[in-house]
């Protein structure tokens, strides 16, 4: 359970100082999916790099399960599961190294590593990369350690930054199913895009962000009541105002 | 702790892996500071033997006029050559070390029982590359000078010893260890120079390195403290460093030992007890190297950035050995406290085998470990910064 209140993020810029995240708030339940949505530069991936507490909001505050991210912050993270931006891996580690090192990280010990690398390995569709160094890994290949590696503490909540970017069909495929077991177990599942199929597909909430407001938040269904349009494409458009950046 | 050790271990075991580090660490570095050093050694050695031991190659203007001193000199072993037409041009451009003039008047001044005139020609500003062969030229002629003046005396009747009324002995006290030699110039800063900046591949891979490959947001995103990832790849830092110095004074004792030429570094010949207090002494200026070079690359917006800092940093170690060099002062307690100057000298007194008091241990040890965490602390700071993981 994810709730974030009145969040808000200046930064200072060689050309000024830009708002990037200017009074956002929601919650994210347990077993959703919710999707942040909004255009390139809307200021998601700072609204989620708050919450897991990377950097410290200017107003605002951030709960998950509860604890407040500005006091608590390492049990804070040590709750979430988070695949950010920023996903890369250690080159000169097989996947499974990659992924033990963070399990150990996060306290676990290597029996428990090893029984859930084994169930990340089947629900991600690793089997043939698993024991190789990951110099020459596919994106797809880097996307599925970076994830197993984010939840191989198997975290009560799970953030994730743009997670189909740059994948093919079969990869965003079994992402997609993932993601809906991660539902099914009860997860708080809080994933960014700025691609509006694939957050109507999955999503079970949607919060609409552009230049750093929230803009629209509720079920795909309210969405398209409130905005007053039969199709969600277009009650998109009109929540944030223009098309720009929406269709990739 | 347990995170600190974690990450610790992961960064050995990723260094270990990277094999153009292993190979600069372990293999490059280690055969290069020895083999520079002996070649060095041997060249000065062989040179040293030429200028002293060798026929003194001596051109004399005027050689005709003091037929005596010349065959004198080619009985002790001077090769005296024909002069150059401009002697202070070839003594200049190093063409000749040195040239001997004898006086227009020289036959007048000898008959007649007056001081005749004999000039040396030199260049002092290369007192390394002539000095040597200059001295000797000038003790064959005040030998030459004292024995003449001798049997003058003799001639007149008068004992040879009124006229020396001083007899001047000397007595070298230096030990054999203390023998002034390359090594003790060269082996303070190289091995202060190792120690600092050693490690710079991989702290600067640790930390700037992770950054511009992307892991280090998923690593801070952990529930583990960034004072313990700071402080593992410190460590990591200065472990990798600790075994590239040691493989390093390995193979400088064992190109030492299978080429032991003439005159040659008789000071390395350290004991185990002698390379652990080497180590002892060192051990503050790898950590100290690991910080800075840690805090830099958390400090630097990129690698390339991290990596101009560099030239400055190597520096740094080079200070105190140029002081000593230009005004050599005797060791006093608070040079001791001062990083750098405090191990080039406890470096010189292990290699002369002088003893180090419990005192100056505890001075040169605290004093060093005290900026460390001075800079330890800083880069911590620098590690809580936002712009950390975002930066580039």
């Amino acid at each position: 359970m994810i709730r974030v209140e009145g969040l808000r993020k200046a930064f200072q810029t060689p050309a000024g100082r830009v708002q990037a995240v200017d009074g956002v708030s929601f919650a994210a339940a347990d077993g959703q999916i919710t999707g942040l949505l909004g255009p390139n530069g809307a200021g998601k991936t700072t609204t989620l790099r708050m919450l897991y507490t990377l950097m410290s909001p200017d107003s605002g505050r951030v709960l998950v399960d509860g604890l407040d991210a500005a006091s608590e912050p390492t049990c804070v993270r040590a709750s979430l599961g988070v695949l950010p931006d920023a996903r890369g891996i250690y080159k000169r580690l097989t996947a499974r190294e990659n992924i033990a090192y963070f399990g150990a990280l996060q306290g676990l010990d290597d029996r428990v590593i090893a029984e859930r690398t084994a169930r990340l390995v089947a629900a991600l569709e690793m089997h043939d990369f698993i024991d190789r160094r990951a110099e020459g890994f596919s994106q797809g290949q880097r996307t599925k350690t970076a994830i197993a590696r984010a939840l191989v503490h198997a975290p009560r909540n799970v953030l994730l930054d743009e997670p189909t970017n740059g994948l093919d069909v079969m990869t965003t495929r079994s992402l997609r199913n993932f993601l809906l077991e991660q539902r099914a177990a009860g997860r708080c599942v809080l994933l960014s895009s700025h691609i509006m199929q694939e957050v109507a597909r999955l999503c079970d909430r949607i919060v609409v962000i552009a230049h750093g407001h929230v803009v629209a938040d509720g079920t795909p269904d309210e969405l398209r009541e409130s905005t007053g349009c039969a199709n969600l494409e277009d009650a998109f458009v009109k929540a944030i105002g223009s098309d720009e950046g929406l269709f990739a | 702790m347990r995170a600190l050790w974690i990450v610790l271990r992961k960064e050995l075991l990723d260094a270990f892996r990277d094999r153009r580090m292993l190979l600069v660490a372990f293999v490059v570095i280690p055969l290069a500071i020895p083999l520079v050093l002996a070649g060095t050694n041997a060249l000065s050695a062989r040179k040293q033997t030429r200028q002293l031991e060798g026929p003194l190659q001596l051109p004399v203007i005027g050689a005709e006029r003091a037929p005596n001193l010349v065959a004198w000199l080619q009985s002790h072993n001077v090769k005296v050559l024909p002069a150059p037409r401009d002697a202070d041009a070839a003594v200049r451009t190093q063409e000749r070390d040195v040239v001997l003039r004898i006086d227009e008047e020289y036959g007048v001044d000898w008959r007649s029982g007056r001081p005749a005139s004999v000039e040396v020609i030199f260049d002092s500003s290369r007192p390394l590359a002539s000095g040597a062969t200059v001295a000797r030229l000038g003790g064959l002629l005040d030998g030459y000078s004292s024995t003449v003046g001798t049997l003058r005396l003799v001639a007149r009747g008068i004992h040879p010893a009124v006229a020396n009324p001083l007899q001047v002995g000397t007595r070298d006290v230096a030990t054999p260890e203390a023998r002034f030699d390359l090594s003790q110039q060269i082996l303070p800063y190289l091995l202060l120079l190792l120690a600092f900046i050693g490690g710079m591949q991989l702290a600067i891979d640790a930390t700037a390195g992770e950054r511009e490959r992307q892991s280090l947001e998923p690593l801070l995103a952990t529930p583990v403290a960034r004072e313990s990832i700071i402080s593992a790849k410190i460590l990591a830092t200065a472990v990798f460093s600790l075994l590239s110095i040691a493989v390093t004074l390995i193979a400088y004792r064992l190109v030492f030992a299978v080429a032991p030429a003439r005159g040659m570094d008789a000071s390395f010949d350290l004991g185990p007890g002698g390379l652990v207090q080497l180590f002892l002494i060192i051990l503050p200026i790898v950590l100290l190297g690991a910080t800075v070079l840690t805090a830099l690359a958390a400090f630097a917006r990129s690698y390339r950035e991290a990596q101009g800092y560099l030239p400055l940093l190597m520096f740094l170690p080079m200070i105190p050995s140029l002081v000593l060099m230009v005004a050599p002062v005797r060791t006093q307690l608070w040079m001791l406290a001062v990083p750098f100057l405090s191990q080039n000298q406890m470096i010189v007194r292990v290699l002369r085998s002088e003893r180090i008091s419990a005192l100056d241990w505890a001075v040169s040890l605290g004093a060093s470990f005290a900026v460390v965490a001075v800079v330890w602390w800083i880069a911590a700071r620098l590690y809580h910064r936002e712009q950390l993981a975002t930066s580039s």
